[in-house]
């Protein structure tokens, strides 16, 4: 199949890679060339441009950070509604907020093509090792063609339905039960603290038991007990950026959410107090902070 | 050992099966004498009153349902206070306010008895195979005099520190965190709703990813299957136990936000008539306040 592939970060290196491995005929692009460079030598093209990437390709996967990088590549001059040919795919598998999402498959349609949402679940490692959960949505004859880039990128396919805003949708509420699940932890960890409990038993406690397997807990509770926020997994930035789609999606579709509002409330306050850039476990800092422990 | 246990309801019951197997000298009590007939059959001694249940006993344990249960069994005349030795334990492993443990330690502490509140994690059937986990805390020689108790009714024993209430606030806290992942998931359910999603592809999302936990296997399927008739804890259960929460939290000044918000849900959902389904309809009063029932 002819793939093209945007974003080359640390997930979507990986994701590249592996769909090199399976012997496609890849081109990549980034917008900082040097991103590029390690598939100098290798059987991909390296495209100068959207337009240069996308003019004979039959699949172009997205995979950016931001809102406005794949609105950019996507809708502006020489993106890629402009530059792919009719019946192409834009397979988009950033994290994407569900009003950009309806923007790119009105764009696409317009022109011929079809967008499909396939939002990821997992880590640059599992990006690298093809061990990702994908989350596909949009017509199904498009999702079909793509299955082969499913299985090189993924363990786990989750069909989300026919439309692609389902599948930010569906990213979005998984990363809104983690920031709540964040949240969460923050407050119970201070109020055992407050009773003189090391936080630690009631890490355990959880642990072992309700929350048994979860890597939510496991992993952001250890962050919590061991105060190790400096070392950033996924910073309370992105955290902030990520809560921005996700109430503007529930704006959209009017639904309120009082237990995520509460984890925003708790972001802001912990950017308020300098703690922008750190792990979002950092959340413990700013609720033990609200309840006269820092 | 020579034990008494006061409250034999269903977990109580299966820790008395657990402690005669491991041979202990077991005494009971109860306030409905019919529920102790088949502990009796096991080998267990029925007393007739709490005072008999104390008489010549190393440990007491009480497994009642409530605050007023507890403080009636423990302080009333005739009670655990007034029957138990000096230098015997009182074990309390059911789930209790910080203020109620607290003050039940300082009465025992005048009549020169020990207290260890070990307030128990899981289910009866838990309990039947010796799979509980135990949290633990009171004076050292106390608990450690309750170790073999520990050793056959639990696979596990966290110690959570040396003051009864730092068992109470501890399972508390992990009971809030439960209230508040339903609350979180209940939120999810009705955003991907509304975006045209079945609830089942959400579900193996979040327990096939971040959430592969008990907490959100359990009640995420109750919330897909809206089982909320087959009650294992009704909402206006869970409603007491996090006003609980919420009173400890006054008392140590911590404010818990996602708290505040799940209680909201249950009184809701109690509001709609939910108070004796099982209290993950919170996922439906969450999908009602987004208009989609």
């Amino acid at each position: 199949m002819k793939v093209g592939f945007i974003g080359l970060g640390r997930m979507g290196k990986g994701m590249a890679q592996r769909i090199l491995s399976g012997n496609h005929d890849l081109a990549v692009y980034d917008v900082f060339p040097k991103a590029a460079e390690d598939f100098r030598g290798t059987a991909a093209r390296i495209a100068s441009s959207v337009a240069d990437l996308a003019k004979d390709r039959e699949v172009v996967i997205t995979m950016l950070a931001e809102d406005s990088a794949v609105r950019d590549v996507a809708l502006g001059a020489g993106g890629l509604s402009a530059s792919l040919p009719k019946d192409a795919i834009h397979m988009a598998s950033g994290t994407y907020g569900v009003e950009t999402i309806r923007a790119l498959e009105a764009a696409h349609t317009a022109a011929g093509q079809t967008l499909i949402a396939v939002p990821v679940l997992g880590r640059p490692d599992l990006a690298a090792s093809g061990q990702l959960g994908v989350i596909p949505a949009g017509p199904e004859e498009a999702i079909a063609r793509c299955e082969p880039l499913f299985q090189l990128i993924s363990k786990r396919i989750f069909y989300a339905g026919t439309k692609p805003e389902s599948g930010s949708a569906i990213k979005l509420a998984n990363n809104a039960v983690l920031g709540c699940a964040i949240t969460a932890m923050a407050e119970g960890f201070s109020l055992v603290r407050k009773f003189g409990v090391d936080p630690r038993v009631l890490y355990d406690v959880m642990t072992e038991g309700l929350f048994a397997g979860g890597v939510a807990y496991v992993g952001y509770g250890k962050t919590m007990v061991e105060r190790s926020w400096d070392k950033v997994g996924s910073p309370i930035t992105i955290g902030m950026k990520d809560a921005h789609l996700i109430a503007a999606a529930a704006a959209a579709a009017k639904v309120p959410l009082p237990s995520h509002d509460v984890y925003v409330q708790r972001l802001l306050g912990s950017i308020a107090h300098g703690d922008a850039d750190l792990d979002q476990a950092a959340l413990a800092k700013e609720q033990a902070r609200a309840a006269g422990l820092e | 050992m020579k034990v008494g246990l006061i409250g034999l309801g269903r977990m109580g019951q299966a820790l008395a099966a657990r402690m005669l197997g491991d041979g202990n000298d077991l005494v009971v009590y109860n306030r409905t004498a019919e529920k102790t007939a088949e502990t009796v059959k096991a080998g267990a001694t029925a007393a007739t009153s709490i005072a008999g249940a104390c008489k010549d006993r190393e440990v007491v344990i009480t497994m009642v349902t409530g605050d007023p249960a507890l403080q009636e069994v423990t302080l009333k005349a005739g009670g655990i206070r007034e029957s138990l030795e000096p230098g015997a334990v009182h074990l309390c492993m059911g789930t209790h306010s910080v203020a109620q443990i607290k003050a039940l330690a300082a009465a025992h502490a005048e009549a020169r008895q020990l207290m260890v509140a070990a307030p128990v994690l899981g289910r009866p059937d838990a309990a039947a195979a010796g799979q509980l986990g135990i949290v633990a805390a009171g004076p050292e020689s106390a608990v450690a005099m309750c170790e073999p108790l520990f050793k056959v009714m639990g696979r596990r024993v966290f110690h959570a520190g040396l003051q009864p209430e730092h068992a109470a606030i501890t399972k508390l806290a992990n009971n809030f965190m439960l209230g508040c992942a339903l609350g979180a998931m209940s939120e999810g359910f009705s955003l991907v709703r509304k975006f045209g999603v079945a609830p089942q592809v959400f579900y193996e999302v979040m327990t096939e990813s971040l959430f592969a936990a008990p907490a959100y296997k359990v009640y995420g399927k109750i919330m897909v299957d809206e089982s909320f008739d087959k009650v294992g804890f009704t909402t206006l259960l869970a409603l007491k136990d996090f006003n609980l929460i919420m009173a400890a939290a006054d008392e140590a000044r911590v404010p818990l936000p996602s708290g505040n918000a799940f209680r909201d849900r249950l009184l809701s959902a109690i509001a709609h008539g939910g108070g004796d389904k099982d209290w993950a309809i919170v996922a439906r009063e969450q999908a009602r306040a987004s208009g989609i029932e």
